[in-house]
């Protein structure tokens, strides 16, 4: 990256010619020693803070400071639970660490991608990036529509050279040279038709700049669509029970994030409905218990009243529906239940979602809520049921032989105050314990429940699926400048600029000439100028009649 | 020089829009999203009420149920549902006030969400709330509504002119004051 | 179905290479001890006879890496001073020698490279099997669990540095970058070995064999830049010693490594290579993780954890470029980026849990 005030790099008189030869290697480095931000002591007027402000922002170690900063701060990002994306463990490192939890929560440690120090670092990075980009830009117009500066005079100093004899005297050897260098693509610049010297100067790969600019807008145009993203777009999950339908209507969602300048009306009316979950599950083997294929199959319409479609949800294949998708996110078991009252009538009849507390044997937990007939029960359901030394396990994920284990409650759940309660946790704090020890029900099997509180029937299991649903207008656009972003990238790695001379003087003999041919490159980060030029200059000898053997320089 | 000085203005001017744009998008990216407005009741003027969809589908009994074929009367629709703490605060409020204002032509209904017909009967007969609700299990109900005024929570109420203009909603738990306003502002129709 | 036949094969050719890969390094450092002295002395003696055989395109040299642009960089990486270096080429070298064919060059180099290399290629064409078949055991790319991933990547660096040796001469670098191979394999065949399986239904996509298949690539590839890191530290201490008069050059095994400012440039041309493959394995990375998981970044551990190699390594980049940072200081960088990419792959996938963590490892 440069300075802003960065010397021109096209000196014009001849007597500067080599310079130009030497300032063009030295280019690359001689800038970035001006613009490194050598610290000079700030000025005393305010118009010099600013301007020596800004000549720190945008030098390269600034550069340098901040790409560590970024890195630095991302790391409590991985190792500290986040609030975005897991925000029970956030309570859980609150519980763990009562002392310490406030203070981090307070550094934003807690949100670190979305706190205000970490949106500090890469604004400052982007800003510095494009105080060095736009100059850039401007220089490679001027550069871009400036001719290739003057042949030096003594071309067999540069770091590749080669000379030969040639029949066609000077003018001639030299237009047939830049025949050639222009058939190559090379901007040219001939010797004035009347001037005693002759010779033509040929540049390439001004594309070299171009990717390096084009990957540093590209990074910027990645953080504008993540930007975009994250205002216009949302996310939303849905748990879904075998059989169950949703419509896409917020108080349907479980959860519902919106980004900032999206609110529920926008949400698209579509409906899905799941039909059937079925997962597969390796039973011998290595591998057994492992999970082998995940389907959810669902029917939708994109609007009310649209024809319905199907689909198989799996894992790495969502449906679409009109800009949304609509991904299987995870999966359990909903064992069904059926609750009367101490007045025989039925009170509850639902299949009742559980979360799975073991993910290789999905031995899940859940809780059944009756209000209505002040009932409540906790329960660990295994779906392979095994018992061992009188505890009760799951030994295969797939539910081949379901039980659930219930400990029953009756009392005041703490519904009536109107107070909203997760529909996964249990109030007991009014409740007595039924009996002492859990009871286990098989499918079919019915507890009666101790004095006459009613009954629970344990009718049988059916699966739930939990999907996601998002809608990302940034997602497109983000791609799309993350691949310019690499075509860039590799022009500016594997485009070398560089520069042909090629000079000839009569020769000594009278007839025909003398041909130099002279190149040079900026830093040549994949290295190969060496046989380009070798091979340009012996297509350029050997397009000429009567060239002797080359002496190839160094 | 002029072209520098030139220059150098589009460049600082481009990386302050980068850094100030950057700002001004973080806060707003970042600071809590805070949906809900300040009151929970949302009430439309005498001109301005929209026109509820004709909301259809079957009642918790299996019988059908139509909004429209309650023109002529003051509608409360209440979105419930027996998981629903705050549903089970206002349980009250609704079951009495539906027998009260039945002879003045108000009539109530319900729209039970997220449930299933056994749990929804059970709450009704603790709750001894005697008026149909729609079984809208997977919201289907909800979301023809949500076309016209938004109903994002659970619970929810909506009351409706004798004309079928939506008069107001009253997001969360209801109260006595809330609903009796609006009842009161349905029966002033243009 | 597991194809147990081709899982035992693979596990045995690996085995194979890994022994085959110790004898190789064996033979590498033979060559350090034994190949080099001779060498070095034969070249004194027809140095002596007042040949213009100094080191430059295709010689069977005995110090340093050939490397075919070598001259014309001297002009524009004007900050590096190698010319302190032993065995540098000369900027303006006199009339230079036919070019001599790479595989001739490693034949004349002496019986220590010849069975050396001859042994890696050996080695690297069974870890080749090993992998391939380890692929039809599984029905599917083998590299879908840390094992596997292990595996395939040393691969990588083992073929890659095969094409630096051919390209540049490099087989000096021998000892070190196929000892770190062997002790990587070691290691992922005592601790991390997983036995061959299906892929867990999250992992089935063609995806794998895009996304996967890069990180993997961009891992052997900086597996190599590290191993260079390393031998520059160590070359350029060297020659600070040597130029602060604290250690005399010579017969020193650190003499016979590559001067530090070929390392330094081989070191960059390798990290040049690996980062636009980096770079593209994390995009293919976020557009499986939008098919598979509703968002195309989402700040998981693992996630998190390749944009800081990402940003480690473009560091890097810059400090080559910035004065008073290149040299030993961008080499930390680098070294700093593939330790960074070595806690995601060992610490991060395995112990911190996200919605990444396929290592297979328990």
């Amino acid at each position: 990256m440069t300075d802003v005030h960065a010397p021109q790099s096209q000196p014009e008189s001849a007597a500067a010619e080599d310079e130009a030869a030497r300032s063009f290697a030295l280019d690359q480095t001689g800038t970035a020693e001006g613009g490194s931000g050598t610290t000079s002591p700030p000025p005393a007027a305010n118009a010099g803070w600013l301007r020596w402000g800004w000549r720190q922002l945008t030098s390269m170690r600034t550069a340098l400071v901040l790409l560590f900063l970024l890195a630095l701060g991302s790391i409590p990002g991985s190792v500290l639970p986040q609030q975005g994306s897991d925000a029970g463990a956030v309570q859980q490192y609150y519980a763990s660490h009562p002392s310490l939890a406030p203070l981090l929560n307070h550094l934003g440690l807690f949100n670190v991608f979305a706190a205000p120090w970490f949106a500090a670092i890469y604004l400052l990075l982007f800003a510095s990036l494009v105080g060095c980009v736009v100059p850039r830009t401007f220089r490679l117009v001027g550069a871009a529509r400036t001719p290739p500066p003057r042949a030096p005079r003594n071309l067999a100093r540069l770091p590749h050279s080669s000379t030969y004899s040639s029949a066609l005297p000077p003018d001639a050897a030299v237009a047939g040279a830049a025949a050639i260098l222009g058939g190559q693509r090379f901007r040219l610049r001939r010797s004035e038709s009347d001037a005693k010297d002759h010779w033509v100067s040929a540049e390439k790969g001004y594309l070299r700049e171009v990717g390096n600019l084009l990957f540093h807008l590209s990074l910027l145009g990645v953080l504008l669509s993540i930007a975009a993203g994250g205002l216009f777009g949302y996310k939303a999950d849905k748990l879904l029970v075998q059989g169950q339908s949703f419509s896409d209507t917020v108080s349907a969602l479980d959860e519902f994030h919106p980004g900032r300048l999206v609110s529920g009306d926008d949400l698209a009316p579509f409906s899905v409905t799941l039909n059937n979950f079925t997962a597969n599950y390796i039973d011998s083997g290595e591998s057994r218990g492992q999970p082998s294929n995940f389907d959810a199959s669902v029917s939708y319409t994109s609007s009310p009243g649209a024809k319905p479609g199907t689909y198989h949800i799996r894992i790495n294949d969502p449906l679409s529906v009109d800009s949304l998708k609509v991904y299987l996110i995870g999966h359990g078991y909903a064992p069904e239940f059926k609750v009367t009252g101490a007045d025989g009538k039925v009170a509850y009849e639902e299949a009742t979602p559980f979360i799975p507390a073991n993910t290789g044997t999905f031995e899940s937990d859940g809780v059944v809520k009756v209000p209505d007939a002040s009932l409540g029960f906790m329960g660990v359901f295994e779906p392979t049921a095994f018992s061992a030394n009188g505890t009760l396990t799951s030994i295969f994920p797939a539910a081949d032989a379901p039980a659930v284990s219930l400990i029953g409650y009756y009392g005041n759940l703490g519904m009536n105050d109107g107070v909203p309660q997760s529909v996964y946790q249990l109030d007991t704090s009014g409740m007595t314990k039924l009996s002492g020890s859990p009871h286990l029900l098989t499918p079919g099997q019915t507890w009666q429940l101790p004095n006459g509180k009613g009954s629970i029937t344990f009718v049988g299991v059916k699966q739930w699926v939990s999907l996601a649903i998002t809608y990302d207008p940034g997602q497109v656009p983000a791609l799309v400048c993350g691949i310019l972003a690499l075509a860039g990238l590799l022009l500016s790695f594997f485009v070398r600029r560089r520069r042909v001379f090629v000079r000839a003087v009569p020769a000594a003999s009278g007839a025909g000439s003398v041909v130099t041919v002279g190149g040079l490159t900026r830093s040549d980060a994949s290295g190969g100028f060496e046989e380009e030029f070798a091979e340009l200059a012996a297509e350029i000898a050997s397009a000429e009649p009567g060239n002797n053997s080359e002496l190839p320089g160094a | 020089m002029f072209k520098a000085k030139r220059r150098t203005v589009v460049t600082v001017t481009a990386a302050a829009a980068v850094l100030l744009g950057g700002a001004l998008a973080a806060t707003l990216l970042t600071s809590g999203s805070s949906t809900a407005s300040a009151t929970n009741m949302v009430e439309y003027q005498a001109g301005q009420r929209p026109l509820a969809p004709n909301l259809t589908g079957k009642s918790l009994t299996g019988t059908s149920l139509n909004l429209s074929s309650y023109r002529g009367k003051v509608v409360v629709l209440n979105f419930w549902g027996s998981w629903c703490s705050p549903c089970r605060d206002e349980a009250a409020l609704f079951a009495g006030l539906s027998q009260q204002d039945a002879p003045k032509g108000v009539v109530f209904l319900g729209d039970d969400v997220g449930d299933t017909p056994a749990n929804a009967l059970a709450f009704t007969s603790s709750q001894r709330i005697t008026y149909p609700s729609f079984n809208d299990p997977g919201y289907a109900v909800v979301a023809q509504i949500s076309q016209v005024v938004p109903v994002h929570d659970t619970p929810t109420t909506v009351v409706i002119d004798k004309t079928g203009h939506v008069v107001g909603t009253i997001i969360g738990a209801a109260t006595y004051s809330e609903l009796t306003t609006l009842l009161r502002d349905a029966a002033v129709t243009q | 179905m597991v194809n147990l036949g081709y899982a035992h094969t693979s596990n045995d050719f690996l085995i194979a290479a890994l022994l085959i890969y110790s004898l190789a390094v064996i033979a590498f450092a033979g060559d350090y001890a034994f190949g080099r002295p001779k060498r070095a002395a034969a070249l004194a003696k027809t140095a002596a006879v007042g040949a213009k055989a100094l080191v430059t395109v295709g010689a069977a040299d005995g110090t340093g890496i050939s490397d075919s642009t070598d001259t014309s960089d001297t002009a524009d990486s004007a900050g590096t001073s190698d010319s302190a270096a032993a065995g540098d080429a000369p900027a303006a070298a006199p009339r230079p020698q036919q070019p001599v064919g790479a595989f001739k060059a490693m034949w004349e180099a002496g019986p220590w490279v010849r069975s050396a290399v001859a042994l890696s290629a050996l080695g690297a064409l069974a870890h080749l099997v090993a992998v391939i078949t380890r692929g039809l055991a599984v029905d599917r790319a083998p590299w879908g669990n840390m094992y596997e991933f292990i595996t395939a990547l040393t691969c990588v660096a083992a073929i890659f540095f095969g094409y630096i040796v051919v390209r540049y001469r490099a087989w000096a670098l021998g000892v070190f970058v196929m000892g770190a191979v062997v002790l990587a394999l070691g290691l992922a065949e005592t601790i991390i070995y997983t036995p061959a399986g299906p892929l867990v239904p999250a992992l089935q996509s063609y995806w794998l064999s895009i996304h996967v298949t890069a990180m993997t690539l961009a891992t052997g590839i900086f597996f190599v830049a590290a191993v260079l890191g390393i031998m520059y530290l160590v070359a350029e201490r060297y020659r600070k010693r040597i130029a602060a008069g604290k250690a005399k050059p010579g017969n020193g095994l650190i003499d016979r490594i590559p001067s530090a400012a070929q390392l330094d440039k081989l070191t960059y041309r390798t990290v040049v290579f690996g980062f636009p493959v980096w770079t593209f394995g994390v995009i293919a990375g976020a557009i499986w993780a939008d098919q598979a998981w509703g968002r195309y970044w989402g700040w998981d551990p693992v996630e998190t954890w390749a944009f800081i190699t990402w940003v480690i390594y473009a560091a890097y980049l810059h400090a080559r470029a910035t004065a008073g940072w290149r040299g030993a200081r961008a080499h930390y960088i680098q070294l700093l980026g593939f330790a960074s990419l070595i806690t995601n792959m060992l610490v991060v996938q395995v112990f911190i849990t996200g919605m990444h963590s396929y290592a297979g490892v328990n």
